[in-house]
């Protein structure tokens, strides 16, 4: 059993969790602007398949990975400005919207992919080290022992990942931009009458949210995997609204939520690898997790709930 | 006007739907047996006279694209080969791979049934066979391959692959190569890993080979098996890959797991700590340059070399129709790679060792046991027993 917990809980596995966590918090954040904006953006798990795949080829054309994030980051702009397009525009709705980019993130990048490269399939061997994202040692941390092998030595993007939950939240307390976004998603009638222009601010969340998205594509096949295949998303941008929505909107829940995602599956990997441990019961623990966040969450929140009711009431006494 | 707009709608639709049921002119000029070929659906045994040189008409229908370098590209080129030898004309179609394209397997394959002009309807992998059943029982007369997958009729011939004597060789020299400790990145652990689609019996059938072979070379080995569940997650198999190198010193990992298996070669590429070896092409053709230097071998199904082996049967007046026929090592159904890498790193022990299995499943004298249809949970056990 000690075995156990030296295999599962050691600077590895802390290390394991940033990596699975920022993608999926890469797209939290993306829901989120969209969310704010009161335009949701269920698209997302399609927006990151296409930019990965252009992550991918726009780096092998310019042998640059830093030309193919900004690229797939590019194209994620595009592809939020297209759903813009298509729902405020032509008044699709949002949802159907995000499915149909969903459907593209399918079966449409297949078509990219053999019209670009006359591959099929995956960009197996296209990839080469120097397209890929690089990782950084930071100087002096990753001397400390425990702490160095855990935060040191991530790709530019993870780390990314983590200063724009930050960055988010201030764009989206402390800036017009933001707070406009804010008033348009909680009441865009009202945000009219002061003279907002309501598309244009949804335009510009949606944008965003394809920016973000387009950096957890770009993570997911110039970093995580070495290339884009079909499919490779594998559901992490519907995980990224999952976490949206347990972490309230609000950008640094997100990104504990994201993190409580990033551990569970950090946890089945290990976990797998113990004898006599089926992998089916292994696969479950990503939701049991979930589930088990989830009423933390609620349970929390109704404790919260409760506790400003008592102090109101007893303010009403006083 | 609207009416006009419905009808001239519906008659473009009706044109379309016509059109793209018309039979694409054959690669083949036409001779004499070509044209007879709509007839030729009745059983042949009944014209047990016809000359060998009959050339069949097949379509291939690909419920995926072509160029995934693996099952379907294999069939193409088996039965682009036949077609070269002047023993078939043949026409592929590709139904895509997705959800959304299931609704055409079907349709698909009624279209080509009811056309009546193939001798032969090809298909393949475990999504096919509901579709093919319903099909191939509505048309008793014409004939159908599926390969990788088992139908049910007295038209469908079933072809499949002693994956786990495949898996065997894989294992044997995995174990031996976990002990060659000279060589760069094998660390003196006899620890190998298998990182595997889903804990399934077909995948389990690979890994039951893998495990027995891998004990025939090497008495202390373990095998740290996990499963990804998910043919698609490449980075899913990274992590599963990196724990097992890191955590259990894993040296050499099978991926037997679609796209996904890729990841496990790039844990390996990125540690600088293990091996890969591929599954059912050769990944050192497909894999990048840096991937494929890490990748040993690659244990192959050979879709084509069936198809071929079929067609050999059939012109020697052998039906297998209504059969499950099981290939192995002697048909060229399944092999490992031995040039390349292979042949760089293995030593000369460890290549005879190989060979010597290969010949012992040969001529009987080693006999792997299956995981599919084994109802005692006996690869289970073995798996949980060696895994570190």
């Amino acid at each position: 059993m000690s075995g156990f917990w030296s295999t599962v809980f050691n600077a590895d596995f802390v290390f394991a969790i940033f990596r699975i966590t920022a993608p999926i918090l890469f797209a939290a954040l993306g829901a989120i602007i969209a969310e704010k904006a009161g335009v949701t953006n269920i698209g997302l798990d399609g927006m990151m398949s296409i930019s990965a795949l252009f992550g991918t080829l726009i780096s092998y054309w310019t042998q640059s990975w830093l030309v193919g994030v900004l690229g797939a980051v590019l194209v994620g702009m595009i592809l939020g400005l297209m759903m813009g397009f298509f729902a405020l525009r032509l008044r699709t709705d949002i949802i159907l919207t995000g499915i149909a980019m969903n459907m593209l993130g399918g079966g449409g990048t297949i078509f990219l992919l053999y019209m670009f490269t006359g591959l099929r399939g995956n960009t197996s061997s296209l990839s080469s080290p120097n397209i890929l994202i690089p990782t950084l040692n930071i100087p002096v941390l990753k001397d400390i022992p425990v702490l160095g092998s855990i935060f040191s030595g991530h790709s530019v993007l993870t780390y990314l990942a983590f200063i724009l939950v930050f960055v988010v939240r201030f764009m989206l307390n402390r800036t017009s931009t933001g707070l406009n976004i804010r008033a348009v998603g909680e009441n865009s009638d009202a945000a009219r009458s002061v003279g907002i222009s309501v598309k244009r601010v949804q335009y510009i969340a949606l944008i965003m949210s394809g920016a973000l998205a387009g950096f957890g594509g770009a993570f997911m096949s110039m970093y995580y995997s070495q290339s884009w295949n079909v499919g490779m998303i594998a559901g992490r941008g519907f995980i990224a609204l999952a976490a949206e929505a347990m972490g309230r909107s609000q950008p640094v829940g997100a990104m504990f939520s994201s993190l409580i995602f990033g551990f569970a599956q950090a946890l089945e990997t290990r976990v797998s690898g113990i004898q006599g441990v089926s992998s089916f019961l292994v696969a479950a623990i990503p939701y049991l997790v979930t589930i088990i966040g989830l009423v933390v969450f609620v349970w929390s929140s109704r404790r919260k709930a409760d506790k400003r009711r008592r102090q109101i009431s007893t303010s009403d006494w006083e | 006007m609207k009416k006009f707009l419905m009808t001239l709608l519906s008659l473009i639709m009706v044109v379309a739907m016509v059109a793209s049921c018309a039979p694409s002119t054959p690669a083949k000029p036409t001779d004499p047996a070509t044209t007879q070929a709509p007839d030729a659906s009745e059983p042949g045994g009944e014209e047990p006279t016809e000359p060998a040189g009959k050339v069949y008409k097949v379509v291939n229908l690909v419920n995926g694209t072509l160029g995934d370098r693996s099952f379907f590209d294999s069939a193409e080129a088996g039965l682009a080969e036949l077609a070269a030898a002047g023993r078939i004309s043949y026409r592929t179609i590709e139904m895509g791979g997705d959800d959304e394209d299931q609704p055409k397997w079907l349709s698909t394959l009624y279209e080509v049934s009811e056309s009546g002009e193939y001798d032969l309807i090809v298909c393949g992998t475990y999504q096919m066979p509901d579709y093919l059943n319903e099909v191939a029982a509505e048309y008793p007369d014409q004939k159908y391959l599926i390969y990788d997958s088992e139908g049910d009729g007295d038209n469908i011939v079933n072809i499949n692959y002693k994956q786990n004597d495949m898996g065997y060789l894989v294992g044997v020299f995995a174990g031996a190569m976990t002990l060659e400790t000279d060589l760069n990145n094998i660390n003196d652990k006899s620890v190998v890993g298998f990182v595997g689609g889903i804990d399934s019996p077909v995948i389990n059938d690979f890994l039951y080979g893998f495990l027995l072979g891998a004990q025939y070379a090497n008495e202390d080995i373990k095998v740290d098996t996990r499963y990804v569940n998910s043919y698609v997650d490449p980075a899913r198999a990274k992590e599963l890959a990196l724990s097992m190198i890191n955590d259990n010193g894993c040296d050499i990992i099978w991926g037997v797991a679609g796209n996904s298996g890729n990841g496990a070669a790039e844990a390996a590429l990125e540690t600088g700590k293990a091996w890969f070896i591929g599954v059912d092409s050769d990944q050192e053709l497909t894999l990048s340059k840096e991937l494929a230097a890490i990748t040993l071998t690659s244990g192959l199904k050979n879709i084509g070399n069936s198809i071929v082996w079929f067609f050999d049967e059939l012109d020697a007046g052998r039906e297998h129709y209504g059969e499950n026929i099981l290939l192995g090592i002697p048909e060229g159904g399944v092999g490992i790679v031995t040039d390349k890498n292979y042949a760089t790193y293995a030593t000369d022990e460890i290549k005879a060792l190989v060979a010597e299995a290969t010949e012992g499943i040969v001529n009987g004298s080693i006999e792997v046991p299956t995981a599919i249809g084994d109802t005692t949970g006996a690869a289970e056990s073995l798996r949980d027993s060696l895994q570190p």
